[in-house]
């Protein structure tokens, strides 16, 4: 029997801060846990349902994201992850031809819109 | 951070159902309707209408935002107008007698299967399961939220299974 090899374990480095992941203890969904007035955690909830909502509209829209220096790309929005570190797009339209699956940075984009019916 | 990332949900509610012009890095501006503001990445989500009743969303990072500026109040049409936008289409709108019928169905329902089920809020028009778990009307399995997630999928298990077998 083959004596199995030891596989280094590949640890990803930590995102960003500010739109972290909400372990950092200055992020927002952290200072959010600590406790806040009631008022303040139902108008959280109602803004978040709705962009929840929102994200939920977008999936599958052509969507025009503009990036940092003035760099415009369209893609097939896909998903967003919790924390808003990146934008999970199909089809993305590159320079250099049409990528079928990307992750979009969320540091990287300023912006992006898409149209409803 | 900028100082936008760091207002809190209560400064961004005085910005929802107005007209706002958002000045981005980059020297980038953004006009429209706000519907939204995300509270974990401080996202704006911007609504314009266009002439052929489409509807254009733009959705400004948190970290993009500079500074944003009220142009104009939103009406009550306006407030209707954008609340509508995001809404599920299935969502139906139930009367205040079928609201109270389905209410005390899954209530009597859950007590014959021997969960403890109470009534709380104003005029008792949420239902709390052994006080973790809420459940708002239509008394849907969407429509119940608890922090403890296992009873969360749980119970709404098996309000699935109750709905379908009335049906």
């Amino acid at each position: 029997m083959p004596v199995p090899v030891p596989v280094g374990v590949l640890r990803l480095p930590r995102g960003p801060e500010g739109s972290s992941r909400g372990f950092s203890p200055t992020s927002p969904r952290f200072q959010a846990l600590l406790g806040e007035p009631v008022a303040a955690q139902g108008v959280r909830a109602t803004l978040r349902e709705r962009y929840l909502r929102g994200l939920g509209a977008a999936r599958g829209r052509p969507t025009r994201f503009c990036l940092r220096a003035g760099v415009c790309v369209e893609a097939v929005f896909g998903a967003a992850d919790v924390g808003a570190m990146a934008f999970q797009v199909d089809a993305l339209r590159t320079p250099l031809g049409v990528q079928a699956a990307a992750l979009l940075r969320c540091t990287d984009v300023l912006a992006y819109s898409f149209l409803l019916d | 951070m900028n100082d936008w990332q760091r207002k809190s949900p209560l400064d961004w509610e005085k910005y929802v159902n107005k007209m706002v012009k958002v000045a981005a890095i980059e020297k980038h501006e953004y006009e429209g309707w706000v519907l939204t503001v995300d509270p974990v990445s401080a996202s704006v989500v911007l609504a314009t209408f266009l002439e052929n009743e489409k509807v254009s969303i733009s959705v400004v990072l948190g970290h993009a935002v500079q500074e944003v500026e009220i142009l104009k109040e939103g009406d009550d049409e306006m407030k209707q107008r954008l609340s509508c936008i995001f809404a599920p289409e299935e969502s139906k709108a139930y009367s205040p007698e079928e609201l109270e019928k389905r209410k005390n169905d899954l209530k009597t329902w859950l007590e014959t299967n021997h969960i403890p089920v109470t009534e709380q809020g104003e005029s008792g028009r949420t239902l709390c399961v052994v006080g973790v778990l809420t459940i708002d009307p239509p008394y849907g399995p969407e429509e119940c939220s608890s922090s403890n997630e296992i009873i969360l999928s749980r119970v709404q298990g098996l309000i699935q299974g109750y709905l379908e077998r009335q049906q």
